[in-house]
């Protein structure tokens, strides 16, 4: 479907943008060093430097939240407005991230309800995504945004984390999947993929909805439609051709791959849950560690230079905190799940590798201006 | 185990052209060679043999570059751009200036591929 961009409307590299974007680097990295803090106080660990501060109470209380809403969602929010290219989208960015910061200060209530409008406003940047393309994946975007709304307006509405979190990562995973679909258009694949795939959806979708009247039928729909997803996923991604390139088209398929195991463990163990095993952490963190933080350690040497404006010079460093993630992810949700000063030393160790990501990209970073440095000045020479 | 450069050599199909070039027959293999090095990495193939290039034009003062996306979504259209215009402005003369266009229509369709593309991809 043609759509001629509106001049006028576009976003461009102007004062407002530059201005903009460090504000927008805070308020992720603080959703997200929060949401860790949080978690990590949640399995008992506190680290020294944030003894005695009052947001970390709440950072706990909101460990979720900040996440998947306040990072995630503002993530995903800036990833979709840069796509769209309109001022207006970012908008929802914006709103999340600052309901995370509300969140943070105690501020629950106008915090949630941000979320919410941000969510809404995803939805508005969605409809315009759809509107210039009519597709499969672009509508299953678009279902994400919804699955968020929802979540969000259960949050508000203090419905409780076991209503709330199957549709926050509905969210996450829609939109996880309608990427990978779109990427499947390219690989030989059997008509019925598309349909199949929406019919596992179309279960994630009820189990979530059954979730909030019956934690162990939504529970067990839900679990068995994540496993499916994988067993989708592992079947038919790009991924299984493109692990076979090199660079970091294979270290993007290599995080895609081992992200799809962590999804299977995730959904097992959420059907476990649902029958009372207390596998909660392992159904939670399979998904939201393993199977996310996965696609985010694959996608963030493409996504940041889009969405940050930085160039990244990739290299065999970035497999280390991958490594790192997994390893202690498995110690975790391992060894963890029996004894409780593992799980601890695990969730320290799961923190740590996304620290150590974080410093591989700016390493990347700084690496991609010393060579193109060198490389300019070769050729001015 | 195969990658992409696995199939380069492959049949005739290859020497069809791989869209559109109108302009002084001197830049046509540079400028071909030029947008092959922009690489999406995401499907560990060049934009050429994905198929975005839907036209080049070379006149008295612009190369004009047709570029599509797979993708209304997708956040890292205005990289590939940028990196089709850096690599253009490196071999282009400097009194012509680039102009890489961003089109919708007609969508991409999985027939743009290249044909060691679609081996690759398993077709």
């Amino acid at each position: 479907m043609p759509h001629p961009p509106i001049r006028g409307e576009r976003a461009r590299s102007s004062a407002a943008a530059i201005a903009a974007r460090p504000v927008f680097l805070v308020l992720v990295a603080v959703s997200l060093l929060a949401g860790i803090f949080g978690g990590l106080l949640r399995v008992g660990v506190m680290l020294p430097a944030t003894a005695d501060s009052a947001w970390l109470g709440q950072a706990t209380l909101a460990h979720a939240a900040l996440m998947i809403g306040a990072f995630l969602g503002t993530v995903i929010g800036l990833e979709r407005a840069v796509a769209v290219n309109l001022r207006a989208a970012f908008a929802a960015p914006l709103a999340s991230g600052l309901g995370g910061l509300c969140l943070l200060l105690g501020r629950a209530e106008p915090g949630a309800w941000l979320l919410v409008a941000a969510s809404v406003a995803f939805m508005g940047v969605n409809l315009v995504v759809v509107r210039r393309q009519w597709a499969g994946h672009t509508l299953l975007l678009l279902a994400g945004a919804l699955a968020w709304v929802a979540g969000n307006l259960l949050f508000a509405l203090g419905q409780g984390t076991v209503a709330t979190l199957p549709w926050w990562f509905a969210f996450l995973i829609m939109t996880i999947a309608a990427e990978r679909l779109e990427m499947t258009r390219l690989m030989r694949r059997r008509p019925v993929a598309p349909w199949l795939l929406s019919a596992v959806l179309g279960a994630m979708v009820l189990g979530a909805a059954l979730s909030a009247v019956s934690e162990r039928l939504g529970g067990l729909v839900y679990g068995a439609s994540l496993v499916l997803l994988a067993l989708w996923l592992v079947t038919f991604d790009i991924a299984r051709r493109t692990v076979f390139a090199q660079g970091l088209s294979r270290y993007m398929a290599i995080c895609l791959l081992t992200g799809y195991v962590w999804l299977a463990i995730g959904g097992a163990a959420w059907m476990a849950t649902a029958l009372g095993l207390p596998l909660r952490d392992v159904a939670l963190h399979a998904l939201g560690l393993g199977f996310i933080f996965s696609m985010i350690m694959g996608h963030g040497p493409v996504i940041l230079p889009a969405i940050a404006r930085i160039k990244l010079q990739f290299g065999p460093f970035f497999y280390v905190p991958l490594v790192a993630l997994h390893l202690s992810l498995a110690l975790r949700l391992g060894w963890g799940a029996i004894d409780a000063q593992q799980r601890a030393t695990g969730a320290i160790s799961n923190g740590l590798s996304i620290a150590l990501f974080a410093a591989t990209v700016v390493g990347a970073a700084v690496v991609w201006r010393i060579r193109s440095g060198a490389e300019g000045a070769r050729k001015s020479s | 185990m195969k990658t992409l450069e696995d199939f380069a050599s492959d049949g005739p199909a290859e020497a069809k052209e791989p869209y559109p070039y109108e302009g002084p027959e001197s830049l046509r293999q540079p400028i071909l060679d030029a947008l092959t090095r922009v690489v999406d990495p995401e499907v560990a193939m060049s934009i050429v043999d994905v198929g975005l290039i839907y036209g080049v034009t070379v006149s008295h003062e612009k190369v004009h570059v047709l570029l599509t996306m797979t993708s209304a979504a997708c956040p890292v259209t205005d990289v590939i751009k940028e990196e089709v215009e850096g690599e253009l402005d490196r071999l282009a003369p400097p009194e012509l200036l680039v102009h890489v266009e961003l089109v919708w229509d007609p969508p991409w369709t999985i027939d743009r591929m290249s044909e060691r593309a679609r081996k690759f991809m398993g077709w």
